[in-house]
């Protein structure tokens, strides 16, 4: 079943990546191609296999002191907002994030 | 000072230590070589002369004072810039992070660092680490030493390059599904992918975080094991929660013999579609070089390794997906202007900050993510990954290492392969080890930490020699590009 137009714009909202109409064409041939490249992982018999979802078997929690880190390597908060494109104060500034309409305010 | 291209790490280190020459002069010859060579070469993005400089005060400071030098003592190195390091940009070679600077450093940097290394700079790559040729870079392309109208593979180009051009000794790359193995077969250098978990990822922008893993280039195998007990001696990091110890010392089984090492062949591979004649030949030279010094071949089989191809494009763009969600234009990278809402200034900011690789990665994660999808696709490559892993381990029963090439095809010229999914196919024989979480040097002559070593490998200068004789350089690569 090939991925149309629509289903890409779609997938290309949920990603929060906008297309242009030419991208969305040649985003739509690349998604069919790709898809049809991992279909043979469907073709396969897996009944009882167990899933790998991480190279290294036997994990368990690494749990941390629950103390603040006061080494060279913890990240200060005038240097965790240096690179933001806007900030203020202590706080990373963003757009409204419900909409501009007075009635959502 | 001898050229530093005709030097070791060890020899540098020595060097250093004795008095021979000092740091600052090594740094020097590194940066004199980088001015003369990267013009053509084009390996880094930035060059961090003022730390390079300092850094190597530093070591010279330290020996005067009478302390004990680092193994990789004043030892020019380059990062693949993925890497943090303060001081420097690390932007992926994305406009996305066209301007960031780093705001740590990373431990695979530092603890290179602490061995006594001196930054030289970051080298290019493809952008966010998704390609085999350097040219999804958003800055620039970086060219094949040998061939300058050849790619140096990807996705660490620039660190492969900057080592076969003899502009530093060694530089670190990153390996998501062959990206330090290719471009060191590529440019004719060493260059391996460790066990996943042996060396930190912290501060290393993730692609693929079940995948990724840091690794060295050298010239030889030595200075590529030099690194390795550098990144993996001082134990697990715990600012990675999948670092584990790796109880290893690379130095100490380097001049063992090979003799009576069974070394594993696939035959099935060995006629796998795209694999080309010379590179077949090559690896067949490989494995005679080894028989004649008393190893033994063994063939073994991979039954499910013809499936890596699809479970890692399931499962390396899923991850991609999650990962480079945080680029939202917020807290750090490209923020579109003027925007109204946060959704508007995220799709605008994610559209205009990332290449067209970057964006097609991440969309075909987002739909196998998707609600209905995720069970067709994502669930049973994750099952196919332990089929996978068993075969390594059925065949590591039979056999000490397994003797693989790391690209179908020697070094392609730009633009060659333009079809992104044609491109993916050239990753055949790397990424089913980035799925079992396998370790793998690219040079066939030897594996450190195995016991596996050929004929001291020639000191490579292929700036100088590929323009004199370029087609000597080009059979070399074949002989030499498994």
């Amino acid at each position: 079943m090939a991925l149309t137009k629509q289903d890409v714009a779609g997938i290309a909202d949920y990603a929060r990546i906008a297309l242009t109409p030419e991208e969305l064409d040649e985003m739509t041939t690349y998604m069919n191609n790709a898809v049809d490249l991992v279909e043979p992982i469907r073709e396969y018999d897996l009944e009882g296999v167990e899933p790998t979802f991480h190279p290294i078997g036997d994990l368990s929690n690494v749990m941390g002191e629950d103390v603040v880190d006061d080494s060279e390597r913890h990240l200060p908060i005038d240097v965790a907002l240096s690179n933001a494109g806007a900030s203020r104060d202590r706080y990373f500034r963003v757009p409204s994030i419900l909409g501009t309409d007075e009635g959502d305010r | 000072m001898a050229n530093i291209d005709e030097l070791t790490a060890a020899q540098v280190a020595a060097g250093v230590a004795a008095g021979d020459f000092s740091a600052v002069e090594v740094a020097k010859a590194s940066l004199d070589a980088i001015s003369k060579r990267d013009g053509e070469v084009q390996a880094f993005l930035q060059v961090s002369a003022d730390l390079a400089l300092a850094a190597a005060e530093k070591t010279d400071q330290r020996r005067a004072a009478g302390e004990k030098l680092g193994p990789l003592a004043g030892v020019p190195v380059a990062f693949k810039d993925n890497m943090h390091l303060l001081g420097t940009r690390t932007t992926c070679a994305s406009k996305m992070l066209a301007n960031y600077e780093s705001e740590f450093t990373a431990t695979c940097v530092q603890r290179m660092l602490d061995a006594g290394a001196t930054p030289m700079g970051k080298a290019n790559m493809d952008e966010f680490a998704f390609g085999s040729s350097t040219e999804s870079s958003a800055f620039h392309r970086t060219n094949n030493p040998w061939d300058t109208e050849r790619v140096p593979g990807g996705s660490s180009g620039g660190s492969a390059a900057a080592v076969a051009a003899g502009e530093v000794t060694v530089a670190l790359g990153s390996d998501t599904g062959g990206s330090i193995r290719q471009p060191a077969s590529l440019c004719g250098v060493v260059g391996m992918k460790p066990t996943y978990g042996a060396v930190s990822r912290y501060g290393v922008v993730a692609f693929g975080s079940s995948l990724d893993q840091v690794g060295p280039f050298g010239r030889n195998v030595a200075d590529v094991a030099l690194a390795m007990n550098a990144l993996t001696g001082a134990g697990r990091d715990p600012y990675d929660s999948t670092s584990q110890d790796c109880p290893v010392d690379f130095l100490e089984h380097l001049e063992d013999p090979v003799e009576g090492r069974r070394v594993g062949v696939v035959p099935q591979l060995m006629e796998a579609e795209g694999l080309t004649p010379e590179m077949r030949r090559a690896i067949e030279g490989a494995c005679r070089m080894l028989t004649d010094q008393g190893a033994e071949l063994v063939e073994v089989e991979l039954p499910n390794i013809a499936s890596a191809i699809a479970a890692y494009y399931v499962i390396a763009p899923c991850e991609a997906f999650s990962n480079l969600a945080r680029f939202d234009g917020v807290r750090y990278g490209y923020q579109e202007p003027g925007c109204a809402t946060l959704a508007e200034q995220s799709s605008l900011s994610r559209a205009h900050g990332f290449g067209e690789e970057a964006k097609r990665r991440q969309m075909l994660g987002a739909y196998l993510l998707s609600s209905g999808v995720y069970d067709k696709y994502y669930y049973p490559a994750q099952q196919v990954r332990t089929l996978i892993t068993n075969d390594y381990k059925r065949a590591y029963e039979k056999c000490d290492v397994i003797v693989l090439p790391a690209s179908p095809r020697t070094a392609f010229r730009f633009g060659e392969i333009s079809d992104p999914t044609q491109m993916y196919a050239s990753d055949l024989f790397t990424i089913s080890n980035n799925i079992a979480g396998n370790d793998w040097a690219s040079r066939v002559r030897a594996a450190p930490g195995t016991g596996l070593q050929g004929p001291e490998p020639a000191h490579l200068r292929p700036c100088r020699r590929a323009r004199r004789r370029r087609h000597h350089a080009r059979a070399r690569l074949c002989r030499e590009g498994g």
